[in-house]
């Protein structure tokens, strides 16, 4: 091992790449050469200068509004792929069933069943031309309502009566588990102007927070609802979740953040309380503990981190 | 830690096959175990966190469309990290050709923010004379990466700030070991020049 080998490889040994067997024979060398010795100094000196540039760690809450734009990019992507695996790619997914014949087959006894079954209740039916017309896909729903009037439930009950409007007032009944109700209560929870409606929609959603499409609307209610009253009933439906489902605690740390209303930050703080020790949560409270204009936020926050457990 | 790393790339295997079947939830997984680290690097090497976010965003809608060609020739974190350290390429080259990167950059209202600037100091012994000298110094480092090379950074940056190993660093960028040793090296060199002009 010469001099010249020694300073060329010196940058290996500051950024510790030299096998050991190199390692060992380069320190030797370095320890009885005075020159190779302030070669590797500056080389360590650089690799010290060059991390007075700390590296620029992205704040929590510039990575919850990275995450949930990145999922709303994805949800149109997952949109995009399964139409397009429909309308361009209709034979993988044939190719896909050829490769599973009994779920073909079941498939095809539930579709023979199922139009067997519609087939003859149509014709038992008695044609009543003056009664509404019962929307029956999420599609329909959407595309023929003009607007929800009013959402009531009976208080004994599961019993929800919504009034909606198409082309002339229509009344639908049923059970809160019936996913007619369910679809009409999430278009009322994302389309209504009535701030009531939208009020009662998503009281009467956050009995049903296990299904994914409810959360996802209670979500959107949560961050994009203009009435604090809706955004709180939303929060407190997706409280239980913060825990389980980081897409919850995002959203709930982002109106933390960035909602208008102190009430919603409070409850949104309050929510995240049993999560605070999560890296993300805990930074940004010690922000708010030390920054936010909202003397009671403030406060809040300062009350919750000194619970803490410090972090060594 | 070997164990951990096993076990981890174990875990990623399950989730990629599960997300190549179409499971939304499995990839989300997969985002959330390295989407940080995405962030970082792409904020440090964009210096801009919306150029930071819209890489990320980039580099993952980029994952989700080709992950069904994921062949398990090296981990999740290796092929998310390549996407991505080509996508930070690709911005170097066209940031250089608009105009000489500079590490004063200017905000949304137009005011002039050093990179280190952006960066909280929140150690206990906050000393304002010490802290003007480390921007002082950040500017000067910033100034001396700027004269490296869109490869050469990138290397340095990996290596450096995110203390990857050669070997790894050779297979993001598609290249080898020996390849990243000798970039690795000019760049070294570089900044020595560099700084020292500077001093």
């Amino acid at each position: 091992m010469n001099c010249e080998w020694v300073k060329d490889n010196a940058f290996l040994y500051a950024y510790d790449e030299l096998p050991d067997d190199q390692r060992f024979e380069f320190e030797q060398h370095v320890n009885r050469c005075a020159a190779c010795a302030e070669e590797v100094k500056a080389l360590k000196g650089l690799r010290e200068v060059m991390s007075a540039a700390p590296m620029m760690e992205p704040s929590p809450s510039f990575l919850a509004e990275s995450r949930m734009k990145l999922q709303e990019q994805l949800e149109i992507a997952q949109q995009e792929r399964g139409w397009k695996r429909w309308f361009f790619d209709p034979f993988a997914m044939l190719s896909s069933m050829k490769f599973s014949p009994a779920l073909a087959a079941v498939i095809l006894m539930v579709g023979f069943a199922g139009g067997a079954g519609v087939a003859y209740k149509i014709a038992q039916k008695p044609i009543d031309k003056n009664g509404p017309p019962q929307p029956t896909t999420a599609a329909s729903v959407d595309a023929s309502i003009s607007g929800i009037s009013e959402i009531q439930q009976d208080p004994n009950t599961n019993k929800v009566t919504i009034k909606y409007n198409t082309l002339t007032p229509q009344t639908a009944e049923g059970d809160l588990n019936d996913a007619r109700i369910q679809q009409l209560l999430l278009y009322a929870a994302r389309n209504s102007a009535n701030t009531g409606v939208r009020l009662n929609s998503v009281g009467l959603a956050s009995k049903q927070t296990n299904d994914s499409k409810v959360r996802d609307a209670l979500k959107a209610s949560l961050r994009y609802d203009p009435n604090p009253g809706v955004r709180l009933k939303a929060l407190e439906a997706l409280g239980p979740y913060v825990k389980e489902d980081a897409t919850v605690r995002d959203v709930v740390l982002e109106v933390l953040l960035h909602d208008n209303n102190g009430g919603v930050r409070s409850l949104a703080m309050q929510t995240l309380q049993p999560v605070a020790a999560d890296s993300n949560v805990r930074m940004e409270l010690q922000y708010l503990a030390a920054n936010d204009k909202d003397v009671a936020i403030k406060r809040q926050a300062k009350a919750i981190t000194a619970t803490l457990p410090e972090i060594d | 830690m070997a164990g951990q790393q096993s076990a981890s790339r174990v875990d990623d295997a399950n989730l990629i096959r599960e997300a190549q079947q179409g499971n939304h939830r499995a990839f989300e997984e997969l985002i959330r175990q390295y989407d940080q680290q995405v962030l970082r690097l792409a904020l440090h090497l964009t210096g801009s966190p919306d150029d930071a976010q819209d890489i990320y965003q980039e580099a993952f809608l980029k994952a989700y469309k080709s992950v069904g060609n994921f062949r398990f020739e090296c981990s999740f974190y290796t092929w998310i990290y390549r996407i991505v350290t080509n996508l930070c390429l690709d911005h170097l080259r066209k940031r250089q050709v608009r105009k000489e990167e500079s590490a004063v950059l200017n905000d949304s209202d137009g005011e002039e923010f050093s990179l280190l600037d952006t960066v909280s100091d929140d150690r206990a012994a906050h000393n304002p004379e010490r802290d003007l000298m480390r921007k002082e110094l950040g500017r000067k480092i910033g100034k001396a990466l700027t004269r490296l090379t869109e490869r050469e950074r990138m290397v340095f940056e990996l290596k450096h700030y995110q203390g990857l190993k050669l070997r790894t660093i050779g297979e993001m960028l598609n290249t080898t070991e020996e390849t990243a040793k000798n970039t690795l090296f000019r760049a070294t060199q570089k900044l020595r020049t560099s700084l020292s002009e500077m001093r």
